[in-house]
């Protein structure tokens, strides 16, 4: 069979897939929080066509492959749709998209510069990237919007042995957008990904992430935060599967919900039978701004092995009163002392990002969303 | 400088303050003595406008202005100062950053020019030598994994770079040891000015040997109930509160 054959039978199992099982809901546990099919139907995704990505300027030493080129390169071949298990928005990114895009960074390439990925548009979209052994990149990828928009986009990341990515997904503000972003990884043998996902919020906003440490020594370190206001919601799920043993998992989520907005984070972890001598950590705050926000965090452990190391907080709560009296009576107004509050409950989440110059720009980001997350409701 | 009046103040319902009187002048060290639960704490909170201290009856006037009006940060920008019993620790703030933004902030409400980053470093490290505040405190989180000596030493550190009109140290002593207490002591009487006054807060009279005190008050069951000069304090710590007190029925 052909590449474009063997992708067309690929992708048509993925149509009969998503039309069995439909558009998750509230009665799906993990959809509990972000009831999809509530406010899209199946029709709409299906017509949505194909978002849009850009590349401006790639590192030397990466390569690309543009998917909407049906006769793909073997690596692309034995990753696309291949990496993780079939969730139905992640057939439906494979099913419904046009286009996309697959990055490789060969054996041994360590790639300083950042890849920068961003997506526009409405539709839905693929894209993966393929580290090879001992290969490292940095990839960012801002979302942009500029009107109404339904995007469902499928993520497929594969680390070598050895391999490091670090990745930074920043979504803005979307009102009037329903988002979702499923990712799926496979990290080998001492593979590295740190991820940090930063959220502004759409009108249902889902980012997603399944990770399976497959091979003795990988890691995987997620650290995000969410800054919301109005009526914006976003939900990081996340699952880390402990599949070998000594691997290791962190993760540390700052949510700030002022307005109506609902700030969800559900982190599972799996810890398989051979994981001896897994290590996972995982932490989730959100601060209310306003009486009518809401912070839903949900931590979940499942382990099969007792020879591991699981810790979990969760915690939902104010501004700290005593701080905030301290900073005022140094003569900070009440609204500067609120806000170097907030920004000091954020920092240490957007501190995990590796890279100074995407720190800076999350930064930049907060500082813009703060005024409305500061806001009560209306 | 300061007058108070026949304040009454309660907290959650319950009456801590009752009718207590009180007057500071200028460049004086005033210090307020009484046994746990008198209301001592009590009084430099409302002195700095903390929240949920409910002001029932009486008047504070500072500098001819009511103070009761004023809110907490304005206080600070003209000149209250409070020096804590119990300084908050803030993870995610850098000491260094905390005293530029607190001293910005007030220069600004005082419409005076604010430091820039240079300025700032080069008053910072020529008050903190003094006190032995180091480098490296200074880059560390506001208060966070600093022992208590060091927590006061900080406090002190603020009041030299705000350089307060009316400074109100509530327990300066507690937690410390002798050397430590020598040090924040001496970091303290190098900030006596003529127009700066003082209200010293403390439980024990070994204190009030390193900062020697122009007055002495009497705080027992939310009033003042005795007013004398140094020599009180000495009086307190022979005989013991009880002796010297005749708490009001």
């Amino acid at each position: 069979m052909s590449a474009a054959a063997e992708r067309e039978a690929r992708r048509t199992e993925a149509l009969d897939s998503f039309r069995v099982r439909g558009m998750p809901h509230r009665r799906f546990e993990h959809w509990r929080y972000s009831d999809l099919r509530a406010v899209l139907d199946a029709g709409q995704v299906a017509q949505a066509g194909t978002a849009k990505w850009k590349i401006e300027k790639l590192p030397e030493g990466v390569e690309l492959f543009d998917l909407s080129v049906q006769n793909a390169p073997e690596w692309v071949m034995k990753t696309l749709g291949h990496v993780g298990n079939r969730r139905t928005m992640v057939e439906a990114s494979l099913a419904f998209s046009e286009g996309g895009v697959a990055l490789r960074v060969p054996k041994g390439k360590k790639i300083a510069e950042p890849i920068k990925l961003e997506i526009s548009g409405q539709g839905n979209l693929r894209w993966l990237i393929v580290l090879e052994e001992g290969a490292s990149a940095t990839i960012f990828e801002p979302h942009t919007h500029d009107a109404g928009y339904l995007r469902n986009v499928g993520v497929e990341i594969t680390l070598a042995e050895g391999a490091e990515l670090q990745h930074v997904r920043c979504a803005p503000l979307a009102p009037k957008s329903f988002t979702v972003e499923l990712m799926a990884l496979e990290l080998a043998k001492d593979a590295k990904y740190h991820g940090h996902f930063a959220n502004f919020g759409s009108r249902l906003s889902r980012t997603e992430a399944h990770i399976v440490l497959g091979g003795e020594g990988a890691e995987a370190h997620l650290s995000g935060v969410a800054v919301l206001g109005h009526e914006a919601h976003s939900d990081v799920t996340t699952h880390i599967e402990h599949a070998a043993g000594k691997t290791l998992s962190t993760q540390l989520f700052k949510h700030v919900a002022g307005g109506k907005s609902r700030a969800v984070y559900q982190g599972k972890i799996t810890v398989r039978d051979g994981a001896s001598g897994s290590d996972s950590r995982q932490t989730a705050r959100a601060l209310l701004m306003s009486p009518r926000a809401e912070a839903d965090l949900k931590p979940e452990l499942i382990i099969f092995n007792d020879d591991v190391k699981c810790a979990h907080g969760a915690t939902v709560g104010d501004l700290d009163v005593e701080s905030l009296f301290y900073l005022r009576s140094r003569g900070l107004p009440e609204k500067e002392a609120r806000r170097l509050l907030i920004n000091a409950f954020l920092e240490e989440a957007v501190d995990a990002i590796g890279n100074d110059a995407l720190k800076e720009t999350i930064w930049h980001d907060i500082e813009a969303a703060l005024p409305r997350a500061m806001e009560a409701a209306k | 400088m300061l007058e108070i009046k026949d304040l009454h103040v309660s907290v959650d319902g319950k009456k801590i303050l009752k009718g207590l009187s009180l007057k500071v002048e200028t460049g004086k060290i005033h210090a307020i003595m009484g046994p746990n639960g008198s209301g001592k704490s009590t009084l430099s909170y409302v002195l700095a406008g903390r929240e949920g201290y409910e002001v029932t009856g009486g008047s504070i006037i500072y500098n001819g202005e009511d103070l009761l009006q004023m809110k907490t940060e304005e206080r600070a920008a003209k000149g209250i100062f409070l020096a804590m019993q119990y300084p908050v620790e803030i993870p995610g703030v850098t000491t260094m950053t905390f005293l530029k933004t607190a001293l910005n902030a007030q220069k600004r409400a005082r419409g005076e020019q604010e430091l820039d980053a240079m300025q700032m470093l080069k008053l910072v490290r020529a008050k903190a030598k003094d006190l032995q505040v180091s480098e490296e405190m200074l880059k560390r989180a506001l208060n966070v994994g600093f022992s208590g000596g060091e927590k006061k030493r900080l406090e002190i550190l603020q009041m030299a770079l705000f350089e307060p009109k009316m400074a109100i140290l509530d327990e300066t002593d507690s937690g410390l040891d002798i050397d430590a207490l020598k040090l924040v002591a001496d970091g303290v009487n190098m900030l006596r000015a003529p127009d700066r006054s003082m209200l010293v807060i403390t439980h024990y009279q070994r204190l009030l040997d390193y900062i020697v005190p122009d007055k002495v008050h009497v705080l027992a069951a939310g009033q003042i109930v005795k007013e004398g000069g140094k020599e009180l304090a000495l009086e307190l710590e022979e005989k013991g509160y009880a002796d010297v007190i005749k708490v009001p029925a």
